[in-house]
C-alpha cells in the first residue's frame, strides 16, 4: 500500500514540475487553465476532469493541483486539527457565481491554479534566474572563468535564463499574498483547500456522489486515520465525508491492521446531503450577496487609465475576463506587461498593464493574446496586431533633446517600427545647424512605447505613451 | 517590567501575550539602525567588490594591416560569392586573421526585420565571412550585436544567428555586466563609456554593416555600426553624433571594413519595414579604412561625403581619407 502513496507524492511533483515547466520554458501557457473549471467550464479538459471526479472523487486536490503540492509540502512538519468550517468554501464558491451574474469577476482572487501561476511567473523565475544570474557572474568575474565557463553560461542564458532577467516591481504583493495562502497550514494541514478553495468546493460537489468509496473492513479503533487525516474528512465512527476526501490514501497506509481499502462500492450507498451546503444556507448566502449590488453601482465605468495589452478593447469587460494569472507578464519578451496595483482602481488589481520605461510593446509579436487563458486579451495574428492602436506618444517639449536644447536626438524616430515613421521630424536651422525636431503623427501612432523606452532624457523621458 | 506583570498576572493569557515582549529603548533603537546601516555599506561594498569592477582600456591596438587596394568594389548577383571576392581582392582573409586568432564579426542585427527588408546585414554576408576566417585559420568567431527590438526576434528573423551557428560562429547577445571603459588621451565626449570587453579582447574586429538610410546620421555606414558594441544609455550618442562616432572608431580601430549594400533601404531608415522602400544595389564594398569606405557608400547613395558627420569628423580626427578620386579602387563584376 506504500507503493500508492510514494506514487500519489510522484504524481503530485510530477504535475508541479510540469506546470512550472509549461510556464517557464513555453510560450502556450494556456495549456494548464483549460483543466480548470473555474476559468473554462466548458471546455474539454475540464469536462474530463469533472467527469473523472464523478468516478473516483477529488482526485485533482490530492494528485494533481500545484497549489495543493506546495501546500503539502509547506505543511509537512505542521499540526493537524479538526476543523468543521468545510461549508465556509462553498460561500465562496457561491459568492463567485453570484458576482459572476452581476458582472464582476471575482474568481482571479480565489482559483488556486491562478495563484499559483502568478507565484511562478512574476516571483518564482524571476528570483531563481536572477540568483543563478548573478552568481555566475559573481563565479565569472571573480575567478576569471571566461573561457570555459562563460560559455556555458551563454548557454543557459539562451536556454534557461533567458536574455533578459525579468522583473516585477510591485511582485512583492503577490509573493506576500501567496505566501499567506500558503502559512495558513500554521492553523491546521490543507486549510486553504478544506476551507476556502472555491475550485476545491466544485470538485466536492461531485465528488459526493463519486463511485470509489473508502471501506473500513477491520479496526482496532486506534484512530490514526482519523487523527492523520490532511483533511478531517474521517468522522468519530471511522465513516467519511466523501466530499472532503481527495483521496490521498494516508490512511490506506497508516491503518495498523491493513484494514482500510479504497474499492468499488458493492452497493451503493446514498450520500447524505447535511455534509455540505444546506437550502437553508443557500437561500441565506444568495440573499447576503444581492447586499453587494451595491458594489456596481458605486464602481460606475472604469475610464480607461493606463496601457492595456494589444487587442483590448473594453476597460470593464477586461477587467470580469482577466484572471490574473500573470501569464501574459510571464511570455512578454520585453518584460513590459507588469501587473497595476491601484492605478486603475481595486477591480484593476494585478492585471496588466505596458509601462513602457521598463519594456515596450513588440511590433511584430503576439504572444499576450496568445497565452491568455481566458480570452481578456483577444488571439490576434500579427497583421492585425501591428494596426492595434494600444496608446498615443506625446512628446514634453521642456524636456525634449531637440526641442529644449537644440541638440541632435531623435532616437524615438529612429527606433519607431511603423514603416512610415509615426513620428516625423521637421527641420528647424540653428546657430547654422540644421536640428530635426520629432513630432508625433497620431493617425499612424499605435502607442507600442518603444520611443519612450529608448528616449535618452532622465530621470523623466521626453516622449511618453498615454493611454 | 516585573511590576507590571505581577498587576496582570491574574488575566486570562491571551495568543498575543505568548510571544515574549521586547521593550525599544532609545538606545537599543539608535543601535539598531546603526546596525542596519552598516550591513547596507558593507553588502554595497561586498556587491561592488563583486561585481563592480570598473576596467579601462585605451582601446585596441592599431595593426597597420596594407591591404592590395585600398577599397574593392564588387557587383554581382550571389551576396556570399561576392564577398568572397571582394576580400580575395583586398588581400585574403589571411593578411587579418592569424593563426588561432579570436576573431569578431559585428554586423548589424538591431532590427526585428527579415533581410529582404534590408534593416540589418545580409546573413550571406556575414556566413561568407565566418567560412573565410575559419579557413584563415581563426580559433574562434564571436557575432553579436546590441540589438534595438527584442534580442531573440533580431537574431531569429534576421537570419544571421542561423547562418552563423551553421559556419560553426559563436552567436550570442552580449552582457551588459561585462564591460570595459573607455579612455581617451585627448578630451572625448565618449570618456568612460562602457564597451563590451569581446569587442576590445578580440586579435581581429570585422565590421559588417548594412548601407541604409537614416534619419538622423544620413546613412548608417560603417562608423555608425560601431555603435552595436556600446553599453549604457546609447540614445545619449546621437547628440553630436558625428565626433562621438568618430572617437568610437578611433578606438576601435576595426582591422576590416565590409559593406553589405546588396539590398539597401533607402527611405524611412533605420527600420524600414516597407519592401518599397528597399533598392537592390547588389554591391558589396570591403576596405581597411573606414572613412573611405563610409566615403565611397555615401557616393554610391548620390550623398556628399562630407555632408554625413561621421565621414566629416572622421576626416578632421585623421582617421582616415574621404577623397575618392586619389584612392587605388578595385571594381569586379562577377
Amino acid at each position: 500500500m506504500k507503493k500508492l502513496v510514494v506514487l500519489r507524492k510522484f504524481s503530485q511533483i510530477f504535475f508541479l514540475l510540469l506546470f512550472i515547466y509549461i510556464l517557464w520554458f513555453t510560450t502556450n501557457t494556456a495549456a494548464f487553465f483549460k483543466t480548470d473549471p473555474l476559468v473554462s467550464i466548458f471546455g474539454i479538459f475540464s469536462i474530463i476532469i469533472l467527469i473523472s471526479t464523478l468516478i473516483i472523487g477529488r482526485f485533482f486536490c490530492g494528485w494533481v493541483c500545484p497549489l495543493g503540492t506546495i501546500i503539502d509540502i509547506c505543511g509537512a512538519r505542521t499540526k493537524n486539527m479538526d476543523f468543521n468550517f468545510v461549508q465556509i468554501k462553498y460561500y465562496v464558491l457561491g459568492a463567485i457565481v453570484v458576482f459572476a451574474f452581476l458582472g464582476i469577476q471575482i474568481k482571479w482572487i480565489f482559483d488556486p491554479l491562478v495563484i499559483t501561476a502568478r507565484f511562478i511567473s512574476l516571483n518564482f523565475i524571476p528570483f531563481l534566474t536572477l540568483i543563478l544570474d548573478k552568481l555566475f557572474i559573481f563565479l565569472i568575474k571573480s575567478l576569471n572563468f571566461y573561457a570555459p565557463l562563460y560559455d556555458f553560461y551563454r548557454l543557459l542564458k539562451i536556454s534557461i535564463l533567458g536574455v533578459k532577467i525579468y522583473y516585477f516591481p510591485h511582485s512583492l504583493i503577490t509573493l506576500s499574498f501567496f505566501v499567506i495562502v500558503c502559512s495558513l497550514v500554521i492553523i491546521t494541514k490543507r486549510f486553504w483547500c478544506r476551507i476556502i478553495c472555491p475550485l476545491g468546493a466544485i470538485y466536492s460537489v461531485i465528488a459526493k456522489f463519486s463511485i470509489l468509496e473508502r471501506r473500513v473492513d477491520k479496526c482496532v479503533n486506534c484512530m490514526k486515520c482519523k487523527i492523520n487525516c490532511r483533511m478531517s474528512a474521517i468522522k468519530e465512527d471511522m465513516s467519511y465525508r466523501k466530499s472532503e476526501c481527495i483521496v490521498c490514501l494516508d490512511c490506506v497506509y497508516d491503518c495498523p491492521v491493513k484494514g482500510t481499502k479504497f474499492t468499488w462500492p458493492v452497493k451503493p450507498i446514498k450520500p447524505k446531503a447535511k455534509d455540505s451546503i444546506s437550502r437553508k444556507d443557500f437561500l441565506f448566502l444568495i440573499a447576503s450577496s444581492f447586499l453587494l449590488f451595491g458594489f456596481k453601482g458605486v464602481e460606475g465605468e472604469a475610464k480607461k487609465k493606463l496601457i492595456r495589452p494589444p487587442g483590448v478593447t473594453g476597460e470593464r469587460e477586461f477587467l470580469n475576463k482577466c484572471i490574473r494569472c500573470g501569464n501574459c507578464m510571464k511570455v512578454c519578451p520585453t518584460n513590459g506587461l507588469q501587473p497595476a496595483i491601484f492605478e486603475s482602481g481595486l477591480a484593476g488589481i494585478w492585471a496588466p498593464h505596458l509601462v513602457p520605461e521598463i519594456g515596450y510593446c513588440e511590433y511584430s509579436c503576439n504572444l499576450c493574446g496568445n497565452s491568455c487563458p481566458t480570452g481578456a486579451i483577444p488571439k490576434l495574428n500579427l497583421a492585425q496586431k501591428k494596426e492595434q492602436k494600444i496608446g498615443l506618444a506625446d512628446i514634453n517639449k521642456d524636456i525634449c533633446l531637440p526641442w529644449s536644447q537644440n541638440k541632435e536626438c531623435i532616437v524615438c524616430e529612429e527606433h519607431c517600427p511603423i514603416s512610415t515613421k509615426a513620428v516625423k521630424t521637421y527641420d528647424e536651422i540653428f546657430d547654422g545647424k540644421k536640428i530635426k525636431k520629432p513630432y508625433v503623427d497620431a493617425s499612424l501612432c499605435i502607442g507600442c512605447g518603444i520611443c519612450q523606452n529608448k528616449c535618452p532624457t532622465r530621470p523623466f523621458r521626453a516622449i511618453k505613451v498615454l493611454p | 517590567m516585573g511590576n507590571r506583570k505581577k498587576e496582570e498576572g491574574v488575566k486570562k493569557e491571551s495568543i498575543f501575550e505568548r510571544v515574549p515582549k521586547r521593550k525599544i529603548t532609545r538606545k537599543g533603537f539608535v543601535k539598531l539602525c546603526g546596525i542596519g546601516v552598516g550591513s547596507l555599506i558593507l553588502n554595497n561594498s561586498l556587491f561592488k567588490f563583486a561585481f563592480g569592477q570598473d576596467e579601462a582600456s585605451t582601446g585596441r591596438i592599431v595593426k597597420k594591416i596594407k591591404g592590395l587596394h585600398d577599397l574593392v568594389v564588387v557587383r554581382g548577383a550571389d551576396p556570399y560569392l561576392m564577398t568572397v571576392k571582394a576580400i580575395e581582392g583586398i588581400g585574403g582573409m589571411e593578411k587579418f586573421v592569424k593563426k588561432n586568432g579570436i576573431v569578431l564579426i559585428k554586423p548589424n542585427i538591431g532590427w526585428d526585420r527579415s533581410p529582404e527588408q534590408a534593416a540589418n546585414t545580409n546573413p550571406q554576408v556575414v556566413g561568407a565571412l565566418v567560412d573565410m576566417c575559419f579557413k584563415a585559420g581563426a580559433k574562434r568567431v564571436n557575432v553579436f550585436d546590441r540589438t534595438c527590438n527584442d534580442q531573440k526576434l533580431c537574431y531569429e528573423n534576421s537570419g544571421i544567428e542561423k547562418i552563423a551557428k551553421e559556419k560553426g560562429a559563436n552567436v550570442y547577445s552580449p552582457d551588459d555586466w561585462n564591460v570595459i571603459k573607455a579612455k581617451f588621451n585627448y578630451k572625448s565626449p565618449m570618456e568612460g563609456w562602457p564597451i563590451y570587453r569581446d569587442a576590445l579582447e578580440c586579435d581581429t574586429f570585422i565590421n559588417v554593416p548594412v548601407l541604409k538610410h537614416h534619419g538622423l546620421a544620413g546613412l548608417t555606414l560603417a562608423m555608425k555600426n560601431l555603435m552595436g558594441i556600446c553599453s549604457g544609455n546609447r540614445g545619449l550618442i546621437h547628440s553630436d553624433i558625428g565626433i562621438k562616432l568618430a572617437h568610437l572608431t578611433d578606438f576601435i580601430k576595426p582591422d576590416l571594413n565590409v559593406i553589405d549594400a546588396y539590398r539597401v533601404l533607402t527611405r524611412n531608415g533605420p527600420t524600414g519595414g516597407n519592401l518599397a522602400d528597399v533598392v537592390d544595389m547588389k554591391t558589396i564594398i570591403a576596405g581597411i579604412d573606414p572613412v573611405l569606405c563610409d566615403a565611397y557608400a555615401a557616393k554610391l547613395m548620390n550623398r556628399e561625403p562630407l555632408s554625413i558627420s561621421s565621414i566629416d569628423q572622421g576626416l578632421k580626427h585623421n582617421l582616415g581619407s574621404a577623397d575618392i578620386t586619389k584612392a587605388d579602387i578595385l571594381t569586379i563584376t562577377i
